[in-house]
């Protein structure tokens, strides 16, 4: 060793001698240790003033010798507005306990049920260190910590990659554990239970927890100097309480479709019969994904796939493709489309059928049932003189979806059943060093 | 050879990139985004710079330093600085080496051939090459340098990447600051940090020439350099010897690897850490892992 590096050092005089050169500080000292900055700013904002989301976020990388890096974010969200609860919609105006069980809320008339007491702050913070291990390998772990006020989330992650190939392929290897922990609003209601008057907690525990493991096999090969190409397999397992606490099904007359009334004790409860959804206690969802990048001399083209299964019994498949071209020298637009489409949950229904036995598990949530989505969005993109970038991207986002034609009762067909989304999504970004 | 008409310079999507042929190979200079002005400015200082040095050094020439020294026969020739640092710094790798980096050893090639074929020569003719063969029979007192009778001298081992170092410097000079790589036939040297401090993606085309295989290399800082050339061999007795010849026994290396590439501070010190490493053959890797640097093997 000390063999060597007296080598190093009669190499490192006998070029600075050569190239008429002070001798360099070594390359642990002048190695980049400096602090880059990424803040972004993004709303969110679906039509008919459903869920807006702001949020802001910070990530900070430090680069230290030998490729050592961390990494810290930390982001803030608000969220506000209102979601479907999952009962359908009627020709007269419809009444529900609150998730506290302490007020009620209506629906008018012909319009889709949402649960407008939503409303949530969210921080969470996660920090990781990437380094190399041995001469190919580079290891990186991470923590994660994020808390609104019905949710606590802890996780950890750790990873593992080898170069081959002459650093022209990466085989990768992550693993990452989560625990949640759900207080929601009121306590979590017994699945399938029966939406009882304001006050009337009995259908209520106290709160839930889920787990996820999470594994990703990825793969990156290196093309020839223009091309990328990335393939990943994902596995994810969660189980525990996998339910949202908040999602409702409606009751429903077997032959006209309509919501089965029911009164409420003093007029303080719901005025029709809906029960809280139940999901599975496990979910094993896997998904391959597939990118590749190529230049085209200035142009950048990215295009990908992703085919993602569980054990639910939904499939999606999404297809984005994005083409970044430079404007100049300091700035580029970047116009993207993506589609997404996805089938629905075994266990989906629209309504459940008074009279008939319950079923073992089911939802109405819209998120899992059938529908297609596009995104359309442009991001622009300026450097400064100083090597800072800004960005602002726009994107729309337009989903429609549909129920199972055997699960639409009598005058259901009349009405809205699935209702189209449509949302809006502005973000700002700066990226600087320090 | 040189002159403006043989640069070319074109805009790629967030650099310039101007291209030109000196010292047998293809030479390229990336230049962060400013104006065509500025970029062209450093690039015609770089090619102009790789092309002095050819001249200067170039053993196929008859006008320079080179030639004059090796039809010195027996007298001593006075050289420049210039010439006398590379001679020094020649001396220093003899002496790194142990006597396996030699610039006198040009003249084996006399005899070896490295086609792919099999063709080894005898040992007669080897040990007759040998004698004219040695750093310790050069007499040099800078500025003077005597070779005896039949010697000759070759800066190809460390010309290269002493121009791309050299050439660096220059592009620094030119346009103090400004972000730029200088690549010479695969032998880089990054000058000064982009201005979005993301790394430069250096491609060094695989040692076949094919094209087909190359190697990104992520560099934000420093320099690299490559060495060897898997058509430049010659199998004997189910062996393969590479065409770096070991200045001593006038053989060349068993069993090196095909390519080496390290990242150095400057391109000079990468490339002789490529050559020293060939120069240990099959122990080349265990070389490169006590060096402590940052290396590729093919």
């Amino acid at each position: 060793m000390n063999e060597k590096s007296s080598l190093n050092a009669a190499l490192a005089a006998a070029t600075c001698a050569l190239l008429g050169t002070s001798a360099p500080a070594s390359a642990a000292d002048d190695a980049p240790q400096r602090w880059s900055f990424d803040t972004s700013l993004l709303y969110y904002g679906e039509s008919d003033d459903r869920v807006k989301d702001i949020s802001a976020a910070i990530s900070a990388q430090r680069d230290f010798d030998d490729d050592r890096q961390l990494s810290l974010n930390l982001t803030a969200d608000t969220l506000t507005g209102a979601s479907a609860s999952g009962a359908t919609s009627l020709d007269r105006a419809q009444t529900f306990t609150s998730p506290s069980g302490k007020a009620t809320y209506s629906t008018p008339a012909g319009e889709v049920p949402l649960d407008d007491t939503f409303k949530d702050t969210r921080f969470a913070l996660s920090g990781s260190w990437t380094q190399p291990l041995a001469r190919l390998y580079t290891v990186s772990g991470g923590l994660g910590f994020s808390t609104e006020y019905d949710y606590t989330h802890m996780g950890a992650n750790a990873s593992l990659a080898r170069d081959f190939n002459k650093r022209n392929t990466t085989l990768s290897f992550s693993v990452a554990y989560s625990q949640d922990d759900i207080k929601p609003v009121g306590g979590a209601p017994i699945p399938l239970s029966q939406m009882l008057d304001v006050g009337d907690l009995r259908n209520k525990r106290n709160d839930a927890s889920k787990d996820v493991l999470d594994l990703l096999l990825g793969f990156t090969q290196v093309l020839g100097r223009n091309t990328v190409l990335r393939v990943n397999y994902s596995y994810s397992d969660s189980s525990g309480y996998l339910n949202d606490p908040y999602k409702l099904l409606s009751v429903v007359d077997p032959a006209t479709g309509d919501t089965m009334t029911r009164v409420a004790a003093g007029g303080q409860g719901p005025n029709g019969i809906y029960r809280y959804e139940k999901r599975p206690d496990s979910r094993t969802k896997q998904g391959i994904y597939a990118e590749m990048k190529h230049a085209f001399g200035a142009p950048v083209l990215q295009l990908s796939y992703r085919f993602m299964t569980d054990d639910w019994g939904i499939d999606s498949n999404t297809l984005e493709t994005r083409l970044r071209w430079p404007l100049g020298a300091d700035n580029f637009i970047e116009p993207q489309l993506r589609y997404y489409t996805q089938s629905e949950a075994d266990f989906y229904r629209s309504s459940l059928v008074a009279g008939q036995p319950l079923p073992e598990y089911a939802s109405a949530d819209f998120r899992l049932g059938k529908f297609d989505a596009v995104t359309l969005g442009v991001k622009f993109g300026h450097r400064t003189a100083a090597g800072n970038e800004w960005s602002t991207r726009l994107e729309y986002y337009q989903q429609s979806g549909d129920i199972p034609g055997d699960q639409v009762i009598g005058r259901q067909a009349a009405r809205e059943q699935y209702p189209d989304l449509s949302a809006v999504i502005v973000q700002f970004g700066y990226r600087f060093g320090l | 050879m040189g002159g403006s008409d043989a640069i070319s310079l074109t805009r790629e999507p967030d650099y310039w990139i101007g291209r030109f042929v000196a010292m047998a190979c293809p030479c390229e200079v990336l230049i962060d985004s400013t104006t065509e002005a500025l970029a062209r400015a450093v690039v015609d200082c770089v090619s102009e710079c790789a092309w002095r040095i050819e001249r200067k050094f170039s053993r196929y020439r008859q006008d320079n330093v080179v030639h004059r020294i090796n039809t010195s026969n027996g007298q001593p020739t006075l050289v420049d600085d210039e010439t006398a640092r590379l001679l020094d710094f020649s001396a220093t790798l003899t002496a790194l080496s142990e006597g396996r980096f030699d610039i006198t050893s040009g003249i084996l090639r006399k005899a070896w051939t490295f086609d792919g074929g099999t063709h080894v020569p005898a040992q007669a003719d080897i040990d007759a090459l040998l004698d004219r063969v040695g750093w310790h029979k050069v007499q040099w007192n800078r500025p003077a340098l005597q070779l005896q009778p039949g010697m000759q001298i070759d800066f190809g081992g460390i010309g290269k990447e002493y121009a791309v170092d050299a050439a660096a410097r220059l592009a620094d000079g030119a346009v103090p600051g400004l972000g730029c790589v200088v690549n010479f036939g695969g032998d880089v040297a990054v000058v000064n940090e982009r201005r979005d401090r993301q790394p430069w993606k250096i491609g060094i085309e695989s040692a076949d020439r094919t094209g087909t295989v190359t190697q990104i290399v992520p560099l934000t800082r420093g320099a690299l350099a490559t060495s060897g050339d898997s058509r430049r061999f010659v199998l004997h007795a189910g062996r393969r010897y590479s065409h770096i010849l070991d200045a001593r026994t006038g053989w060349p290396v068993e069993d090196a690897p095909r390519t080496i590439t390290v990242a150095a501070d400057t391109c000079t010190q990468a490339g002789t850490l490529t050559t020293l490493a060939m120069l240990n053959g099959a122990r080349a890797e265990s070389f490169l892992e006590d060096s402590g640097a940052k290396y590729w093997l093919q």
